[in-house]
């Protein structure tokens, strides 16, 4: 008897019925995630057009640039990319895990709701003029801290999810999504630690001043690109792209080192954004070698989520959403490049205050953040709406050829325009006088801010067209699924 | 009456922060702080709301499927 129990041709399955997963709070925040990518690229294609032509700021404060621009960052970052985050960490461990998410639907909606309360009233405090004024952690001490409450109930529903799984093993993406919750939780609070001048006023003072202040800005500005617009959307390709190319992923073994060197090398990068100032040396050098060695994690990890398509890159022609999962794949490689070159103190003297930078960031969230996003929305919609398919591949298409082209203008004119404003801020005429004043290199840069507008109106382009193809995907009758009949049953009724 | 604790426990925050929002917006000092509390006011109660509407529909599909089952 224990022989039989043993052998293993003996074994069967147990086929167990699927949890009553909550769905419900995926499709809120997929749909949020969709409304705010579509806010967030309108006001970038309106903040690109001020900067090429200053009299869009139309005299008015609330839509000036540096109100705007805030709006912009918050809207691209945490209200598109967190909600996506958000919705797919929740659909992603809970079949990972095989279990209902813990905490009940009203601790689940309270998530939902009150970040997207948060995002709302962060926003409208940027356009009325409140700001702590250090780079995406903009929102006054009150905003902060209820953020913070909304994301320790996010922790706590996601750990409690974990902690009940039917599953032994932990499915890799759920230690990225982890990471990405944990990590932001100590950089928001650590970044943000002010003492309030009242518990009735908004204003107040950071707990650090001067180097000090800046270091811990950009110890939590980096990793905020680090473990929110990295180690959470890797979360994603880990579950996304081997779902849609019906394959496992490349190297099990290679994801796990994936992982843990990644969260070990990212969280000491900082310092690269702070090269030439007041910060110690040894602390910039540190940073920079610290930059260079994320060469390693990020270019296995690329490797990883493009092998996945090994026997499988056929898919590519037909899934429109497949491949714009993996081309972010690509994007994330060439970032990941870039900025460790970026890192280094004599490549940064260049590069650091003009338009390259901003070229860099959008290779990343564009290429890599977005991408990766429209992919999984592709997948998820019509999965979590039980339609056939999508309505339209032709549109996918479409979507994705336009983003792409829209990226490319981006980022080459952002180079361009930014290398060039290096090389004049820095040029000497024989005098040893400065060869270029700084408004000649604004006049210069003019046409490659309009093509900078080009680029992010195709952009906005193309997600409207996912908008109109996912609407039609939920609501079309053509995308209904088809019972299949068996054969026989088929001649029978025809 | 069939109360499930999530809520119960979700309910009682919000209405703290409910009260809280208005505590805020009473004694505010800026208009930062003015929209924010009555915003977080406004928020808790459609919060509330939703939690009981929920409840009752709840209620009232378990009352018709036992109704349906005679």
């Amino acid at each position: 008897m224990a022989d039989l129990a043993l052998a293993p041709e003996l074994v069967v399955p147990i086929a167990r019925p699927a949890p009553d997963y909550n769905e419900a709070v995926v499709k809120k925040f997929i749909i949020a995630a969709v409304f705010w990518a579509i806010v967030a690229f309108l006001v970038g294609v309106y903040l690109a057009t001020e900067l090429a032509w200053p009299q869009f700021n139309l005299g008015l404060s609330y839509v000036n640039f540096g109100r705007l621009r805030p709006v912009h960052t918050s809207a691209g970052i945490f209200a598109f990319g967190g909600s996506m985050l958000f919705g797919t960490s929740f659909y992603v461990v809970q079949r990972t895990c095989r279990t209902r998410l813990f905490g009940g639907e009203a601790l689940a909606n309270f998530v939902f709701w009150g970040y997207q309360f948060f995002i709302v009233m962060a926003a409208l405090s940027y356009v009325m003029g409140y700001s702590k004024s250090q780079e995406y952690a903009e929102p006054q001490w009150h905003i902060d801290l209820w953020l913070t409450i909304v994301w320790v109930a996010y922790a706590v529903i996601f750990i409690g999810t974990l902690m009940k799984r039917e599953e032994p093993h932990i499915y890799v993406a759920n230690w990225f999504y982890l990471a990405f919750i944990l990590t932001v939780a100590v950089l928001h609070i650590g970044n943000n630690l002010v003492v309030p001048i009242s518990v009735f006023s908004s204003q107040g003072y950071s707990m650090a001043s001067g180097v000090q202040n800046a270091m811990i800005q950009w110890w939590y500005g980096h990793n905020a690109v680090g473990f929110f617009l990295t180690a959470g959307f890797l979360g994603m390709m880990y579950y996304f792209i081997p779902k849609a190319a019906n394959r496992p992923i490349y190297s099990y073994r290679l994801s796990v080192v994936h992982f843990w060197s990644l969260v070990f090398l990212y969280i000491w990068a900082g310092p690269h954004h702070l090269h030439w100032t007041a910060l110690p040396d040894w602390t910039q050098t540190l940073g920079m070698a610290f930059s260079i060695m994320l060469w390693m994690p990020s270019w296995g990890g690329m490797i990883n989520g493009l092998m996945t398509l090994s026997g499988a890159w056929d898919k590519l022609r037909t899934d429109p959403g497949l491949r714009f999962s993996v081309t972010a794949v690509g994007f994330y490689g060439m970032a990941t490049f870039e900025g460790p070159v970026m890192s280094i103190r004599d490549v940064n003297a260049l590069s650091h205050y003009t338009d390259w930078g901003i070229g860099h960031v959008h290779s990343g969230v564009l290429g890599w953040v977005a991408f990766i996003s429209f992919g999984a929305l592709y997948y998820l919609v019509p999965v979590l709406w039980k339609r056939g398919g999508l309505y339209s591949a032709r549109l996918a298409s479409w979507h994705y050829w336009i983003a792409t082209l829209g990226i490319v203008f981006y980022i080459t004119s952002m180079w361009v325009a930014g290398i060039m404003q290096g090389l004049m801020w820095r040029a000497y005429d024989a005098f040893g006088f400065l060869q270029y004043s700084f408004a000649e290199s604004v006049v210069a840069v003019h046409p490659y801010y309009v093509i900078r507008l080009m680029g992010g109106l195709m952009f906005l382009i193309g997600a409207l067209i996912m908008v109109y193809n996912l609407y039609q995907t939920v609501h079309n009758k053509s995308t209904e699924p088809r019972l299949v009949l068996p054969a026989g049953l088929a001649v029978a009724g025809g | 009456m069939d109360l499930d604790p999530s809520d119960l426990i979700v309910g009682l925050l919000m209405a703290a922060f409910g009260i809280t929002g208005l505590i805020l917006a009473s004694g505010a000092m800026d208009n930062e702080m003015y929209v924010f509390g009555l915003s977080l006011f406004g928020f808790a109660g459609l919060f509330e709301f939703g939690l009981i509407r929920r409840h009752f529909d709840r209620l009232d599909a378990v009352g018709a499927e036992s109704r349906r089952h005679g």
